[in-house]
């Protein structure tokens, strides 16, 4: 199943017409959470991802093991107890750009979009919606969006000891540079 | 009697003591210094990213979580958000390299793209590419 996520990205690369797909291996993608205890920040910056302009459809995906902590026990939790990232090692997720029209890739500027699609996390997939931004720039395109995910709802069960430490929902930021393929 | 009582105080009070200094030792544990710890594994680029090519489960199993020095030539590089830096190592498939997060933005001014460099880190597994994390450069350009 992995292998065969890989290979679908891979092919959307390697057949693909010109310039309109566009794709990164170093996106950036970090989550947040905070409760008065504690704020817990990860950042994972070996993000891959496409872009297809002619329908919107964009993929991506992650390593668990790619997220850092500033602190070295929180990020084994974060792998061992709650993400299970030997087990579940990626995240991914498979979308598009609700109302493409108001997207004219040929003009530089910074557009307002709604992506939607599914996000799998933990084996666990739901729909998803969120608001962004994608930013025509010469030589490329680029992408942003917050949104908010609960951990409760991919299953991932955070144990009553540190309950008051782990936010019931966490900020996810996403920043990518997409290069012309 | 009572002399024990004291005694069986003063050391419970030395343990719970110590167990709190041990407790925020480790909660505050910061990720290892690679550049300080000695490897698991000496490989170069196209050998690793061959191993997981071919056979990915076995080369999770053999690398994943471990210290790799890798050495390669670098065929990109990608400044990152919040002072980090992606380094690629080539390997033998154009599809796929090796990227290496560096913990610092800042890059010898000898290391560009054609470069042939040896990079510590720490092997997250495969994506498109092998992916290693908390990486330094070790022993700079060669």
């Amino acid at each position: 199943m992995k292998r065969l996520i890989g290979l679908s990205l891979l092919t959307m690369l390697t057949f693909s017409v010109s310039a309109q797909r566009y794709m990164t291996k170093n996106g950036f993608i970090s989550f947040f959470s905070h409760t008065p205890m504690e704020d817990i920040k990860a950042e994972n910056n070996q993000v891959a991802g496409v872009i297809d302009t002619s329908n919107g459809e964009m993929v991506f995906q992650v390593l668990i093991k790619s997220f850092h902590f500033e602190r070295a026990l929180m990020e084994e939790h974060f792998n061992e107890n709650y993400m299970e990232s030997d087990k579940y090692p990626k995240a991914i997720f498979k979308g598009k750009i609700t109302d493409l029209k108001s997207v004219d890739f040929e003009k530089n500027a910074e557009y307002e979009v709604v992506v939607e699609g599914d996000i799998s996390i933990h084996d666990v997939t739901k729909k998803i919606a969120v608001k962004g931004t994608i930013e025509v720039v010469t030589g490329g395109l680029k992408a942003n969006t917050k949104f908010i995910i609960a951990p409760e709802d991919f299953n991932i069960k955070i144990p009553a000891v540190v309950r008051e430490n782990i936010a019931k929902t966490v900020e996810v930021t996403v920043v990518m540079k997409f290069d012309p393929v | 009697m009572k002399r024990n009582l004291k005694t069986a105080i003063i050391i419970s009070a030395i343990l719970v003591i110590a167990g709190a200094a041990a407790g925020y030792y480790f909660y505050n544990l910061k990720p290892k210094d690679l550049g300080k710890i000695k490897p698991d594994f000496y490989v170069t680029s196209a050998e690793l990213q061959r191993s997981f090519e071919e056979d990915e489960e076995a080369a999770i199993s053999r690398y994943v979580d471990k210290i790799i020095e890798v050495s390669g030539v670098v065929s990109d590089i990608n400044p990152g958000e919040n002072s980090t830096m992606n380094i690629s190592l080539k390997t033998d498939n154009n599809f796929s390299s090796v990227i290496c997060t560096l913990t610092s933005e800042v890059l010898p001014e000898e290391i560009r793209v054609g470069s042939r460099i040896s990079i510590r880190g720490v092997c997250s597994g495969y994506l498109m590419d092998v992916l290693l994390n908390n990486c330094v450069i070790s022993g700079g350009s060669l």
